[in-house]
């Protein structure tokens, strides 16, 4: 194939550069200046330049580009689509508020601050790759770009020997769904003969009927993606993760990497192989009820505030994936539809979900005084008295990620059950609203610790302002967001243009 | 207007909480007086002669589905309103020792509780209605967990945990509500029709619901079996009761006032507005059920409160047994009963508020609700003794008192549904007075007991404030009942209307606008 690269290809991937550049900028200095660690504050800001300029400039791109034919580039291998580019900004802004987290910790605030902020902007430059993928090489080249920079960032932050034992298992663990992935692509590519998504998705109802090696490479490449986002069975490795790493960058794998892999994952799914196959079908939706249970009653049982939300968030992965198997059956450009739009409303889950995990796994920094700190929940009693204003914020994440209304964990609960109940999944949705209840009885124990139980709260004594400006930002955006989820459900919607046309003034017999 | 009052408490939570401790009592019971003038305001301008909601007001909200701001309030949730806003200065008034820690946090509390409560109450769409449902769970959660008693985190969380199952089913139940109304709904604006989601209750309404008698997995059996276990839960009926005697036990006592005296009408609010009207054939199919559960409540609660030996847990399980009639008036499905129904509501919000607040007033001095420690506090505490004994009265329905005329037209309802379930409910009376009676006769009559013949604190009278905080609820109990037409008069037109179009039901809304162009139709295209 001969492919010509023009200007607006290269225009398309802007954000990418700027990014890659950006995040050359902190170790460079610290060549320069002789191997010395400049300011922190100064990383901090370079970094987050690099990534609020790259989300500019993916907006820019985004409207740009906007009409269909456009969006793609490099010969269709990257697409800049509403998913892209939705998920693309909330990526960066997560990127930003995780490197507040890590410039406060003192697990990642050490000698080598640079190259932290150096490989932090380079998984988000393998998450960009990842979402704008449209070819699966592409997509299998930007999870290990996104995914090698991870294992790295866990490794050299800590001198404490779980956090080497969390980057080996992550490695391990993400090398064998990485080779079951590989190996599933090999099988699509075997049988469509194309590694091309927009070819792969096309080409899918007729192959999933007629080619058992397809359905066996979708299946899969599904299954890789299940490691990725922790779903049952494959999540046993996500709470040691998260509990060994430092608590920045689980926050970072929880929301970040979370999101990006989901939305991959929705591009397999958007093949609709799931209504090819009763038995796919049937095997997705018993690991989401599987995952949901798991997850939620795992985190009953731990006092770690960690590792229960470690566990929280295996369990909001059962969530997403009832959304997903949602997007799997949508009819794609049917007659008019009066439906949600699941793929709108699964990311409006994960905008969500990122922005109320972030504030919780934010408390648990403002706790750590070292390196090998581990938080437990009692650890906060007495903190309703001692810090009102944090307190407050962290029980409003929490009541949010509960799905208490009207902050916006309930909105999105609420689009993502009416979508997946418009595909006739009501019997998911069902299990998902029992299991929040269940969740319900975890996440109100960090509560009644901070308010109804007299302690110390030993903070770090260190004051962690910019981890505190986070807090009370998620938390603001909890609630504002809540209150005006309709408009930012408008605006998902708009940004993927997979919205219903105008419920057009038809006659009744419609 | 109703905004104003649904959202003037919020406006006063962060006032209080902006404010020095010293001014924060003053201040809350000042504006939660406030609070009660403009409600008092919007009784004499409301219009007791049509059906239809008034002072209606409603806002898009959500686009994608129509869930709109929406408020409205007819003769059902009229005097639930005036009990809300009646009720919360008094319980300001009455915690004016009771409560030492946090004051700033407990009154910010109540205020966003009475907001979460009134917009229970007047919100007439379903996600907005549910909104404000599950709010109402979180200051009382605090309330009850920070202010309360021993064991106040296991009864919060019981609280919080059981009343939240009861109502994600009723949220998966309102999501299919919604998708239905997009297949069975035509809208029409300027003469087009279109198809739409819409949350609305005035929509709600006009669904039909598919079925089938006999056939539990029925879609319309499913709904109402969601619906009606969310607002069993909170009523609470008998066998899921479980919470409430741990809830009230553990719970300071103004947050003992308004959950019983508030939030459990929340429940059976939700029958008469959500479960019969939408679900008219189930809940005629279903009637014969919840009217024995109402009955296996009245008499199981009576039993249980009659041997407690502690006065809050008896007032507690009295409740039970209370709105045991409540829920049988409203499925007895006819006039009297649902009239009874709702007025037993605002007699049990007035008698068990006062018993929980006169509780509070004596622990506040003896530190004990044990019923053997007292005894013969009639010739100590006079003007005590009277007020308990008149709330007493009116919480066994002797007539002259509210309790009379509610329970006398929920049995006369029962006995038109059913004579057997009606003669049983009489029993459950007898019990009533039972425990009651005895209660009233170990404390404060006989020899005196260890806490009345304690020398060394010798126990006061109710001092000018207490009297202040019961006085109105003691005028209340006589007005209601000598002049129940008072109330009446208001309900009766939305009543006969639910009752006589039972199987139709619509509600319209009173000097309609001609509709307005939804947000999605306006904005849904790209």
């Amino acid at each position: 194939m001969n492919i010509v690269i023009t200007l607006r290809d290269l225009f398309s991937v802007t954000p990418l550069i700027a990014l890659f550049l950006a995040s050359l900028i902190p170790i460079t200095v610290k060549v320069l200046n002789g191997n010395e660690e400049q300011n922190p504050a100064g990383t901090l800001w370079q970094g987050v330049g690099g990534l609020l300029a790259s989300a500019i400039l993916l907006m820019t791109v985004y409207i740009l580009v906007h009409d269909q034919e456009m969006k793609t580039a490099f010969g269709g291998a990257l697409i800049m689509d509403g998913k892209t580019v939705a998920v693309g900004i909330l990526t960066l802004l997560v990127g930003c508020v995780s490197l507040f987290l890590m410039y406060d910790n003192p697990a990642t605030r050490g000698e080598q601050f640079s190259e932290l902020v150096f490989l932090t902007l380079n998984s988000i430059f393998g998450m960009l790759v990842l979402l704008a993928a449209n070819d699966l090489i592409i997509l299998f080249v930007g999870l290990e770009m996104m995914s090698l920079s991870l294992y790295i960032m866990i490794a050299i932050s800590h001198e404490q020997k779980l956090s080497k034992e969390a980057a080996l298992k992550y490695f391990v663990l993400g090398g064998v769904a990485s080779a079951i992935l590989l190996y599933g692509i090999s099988f699509i590519f075997g049988a469509a003969q194309s590694t091309s998504l927009a070819v792969v998705l096309e080409r899918t109802p007729e192959l999933i009927a007629s080619s058992k090696l397809y359905l066996f490479g979708i299946s899969l490449a599904l299954l890789g993606f299940c490691f990725k986002v922790s779903i049952f069975p494959f999540h046993a490795w996500t709470p040691d993760v998260y509990q060994g790493s430092p608590t920045p960058h689980a926050a970072f794998m929880a929301t970040a990497v979370k999101a990006v892999s989901f939305i991959a994952f929705m591009r397999l799914m958007e093949s609709r192989a799931v209504e090819g196959s009763a038995a796919l079908l049937n095997v997705l939706q018993w690991m989401a009820v599987l995952t949901m249970i798991t997850g939620n009653v795992a985190a009953i049982l731990q006092n770690n505030f960690k590792r229960m939300l470690a566990y929280s968030s295996v369990a909001h992965s059962g969530y997403v994936l009832v959304g997903l198997i949602a997007v799997g059956l949508e009819p794609v450009n049917g007659p008019l539809t009066l439906g949600l739009g699941s793929p709108a409303a699964v990311i409006f889950y994960l905008i969500s979900y990122s922005i109320m995990t972030l504030g919780a796994f934010a408390i648990i920094t403002l706790f750590e005084r070292d390196e090998d700190a581990s938080i437990s929940i009692d650890d906060l009693a007495g903190y309703g008295r001692k810090r009102p204003l944090m307190a407050f914020s962290l029980t409003l994440c929490l009541l949010s990620l509960a799905g208490i209304p009207p902050m916006l964990g309930f909105f999105g609960k609420f689009y993502l059950f009416t979508a997946a109940m418009d595909q006739g999944l009501v019997w998911l949705a069902l299990w998902g609203m029992l299991n929040s209840v269940i969740a319900v009885a975890y996440y109100l124990r960090p509560i009644v610790v901070m308010y109804m139980r007299d302690g110390e709260a030993p903070e770090a004594a260190k004051p962690m302002n910019a981890t505190r400006v986070a807090l009370v930002l998620c938390a603001a955006l909890v609630l504002v967001l809540g209150l005006f989820s309709g408009q930012l459900y408008m605006l998902v919607e708009g940004a993927l243009n997979a919205g219903p046309a105008a419920p057009a003034p038809t006659s009744a017999g419609l | 207007m109703l905004s104003t009052i649904v959202f003037l408490p919020l406006l006063f939570a962060l006032i209080v909480l902006a404010l020095p401790k010293n001014w924060v009592r003053p201040a809350a019971l000042g504006l939660s007086l406030v609070e009660f003038l403009v409600s008092l305001v919007m009784l004499a301008r409301f219009d007791p002669s049509t059906a239809a909601l008034q002072f209606v007001e409603q806002y898009p909200w959500l686009h994608r589905i129509d869930v709109s701001y929406f408020l409205g309030i007819d003769g059902i949730s009229l005097w639930l309103v005036m009990l809300t806003t009646f009720l919360t200065p008094i319980v300001i008034l009455g915690s004016w020792t009771a409560i030492e820690d946090r004051v700033k946090g407990f009154h910010a509390a109540l205020f966003v509780l009475q907001t979460a409560m009134l917009g229970t109450f007047v919100a007439m769409d379903a996600i907005f209605f549910y909104l404000f449902w599950e709010l109402s769970l979180v200051p009382m959660y605090f309330m009850i967990g920070i202010w309360g008693g021993p064991r106040r985190i296991y009864a919060t969380v019981k609280f919080f945990i059981f009343t939240m199952a009861g109502s994600v089913l009723m949220l998966l139940g309102i999501i299919y509500l919604i998708l239905l109304t997009k297949d069975q709904l035509i809208f029409q604006v300027g003469g087009t029709d279109y198809r739409a989601m819409s949350a609305s209750l005035l929509d709600l309404y006009k669904l039909r619901i598919p079925f089938v008698e006999g056939d539990f997995l029925s879609p319309q059996s499913l709904l109402f079996w969601a619906f009606a276990l969310a607002f069993a839960i909170k009523v609470p009926m008998f066998p899921v009761h479980t919470w409430l005697p741990d809830a009230h036990v553990e719970a300071p006592t103004p947050g003992s006032v308004i959950l019983a005296g508030v939030m459990l009408k929340m429940g059976t609010y939700g029958f008469m507005r959500w479960v019969i009207p939408l679900f008219p054939e189930a809940a005629t199919y279903y009637a014969d059920v919840f009217i024995v559960l109402g009955l296996l409540g009245i008499i199981y609660g009576a039993l249980v409160a009659m041997v407690q030996p502690d006065i809050k847990k008896l007032v507690a399980y009295s409740s039970v047994s209370h709105m045991g009639y409540i829920v049988m008036g409203l499925f007895a499905m006819n006039e009297q009963g649902v009239t009874g129904g709702l007025y037993q509501m605002l007699n049990h919000g007035i008698s068990t508020g006062a018993l929980f607040l006169l509780v509070g007033m004596i622990y506040e001095r003896t530190h004990s609700r044990e019923i053997k420690r007292y005894g013969g506090l009639a010739a100590v505490l006079p003007i005590f003794t009277i007020s308990f004994f008149i709330i007493t009265m009116s919480s066994i329905a002797v007539p002259m008192t509210n309790g009379f005329i509610g329970e006398f037209l929920i049995l006369m309802g029962a006995f038109k549904y059913n004579v057997w379930m009606g003669g049983l409910a009489v029993l459950g009376v007898i019990l009533g007075a039972a425990y009651m009676l005895w209660m009233f006769k170990r404390v404060f009559f006989g020899e005196k007991g260890e806490l009345a013949s304690d020398t060394k604190h010798p126990l006061h009278d109710l001092n000018a404030r207490e009297i202040a905080v019961l006085a109105p609820l003691i005028v209340l109990v006589f007005w209601m009942g000598l002049f129940p037409g008072h109330f009446l008069s208001y309900t009766k037109t939305s009543i006969d209307h639910l009752i006589t179009n039972k199987s139709n039901y619509e509600l319209t809304v009173q000097n309609a606008r001609p509709a307005e162009l939804p947000a999605q139709a306006q904005t849904g295209g790209q």
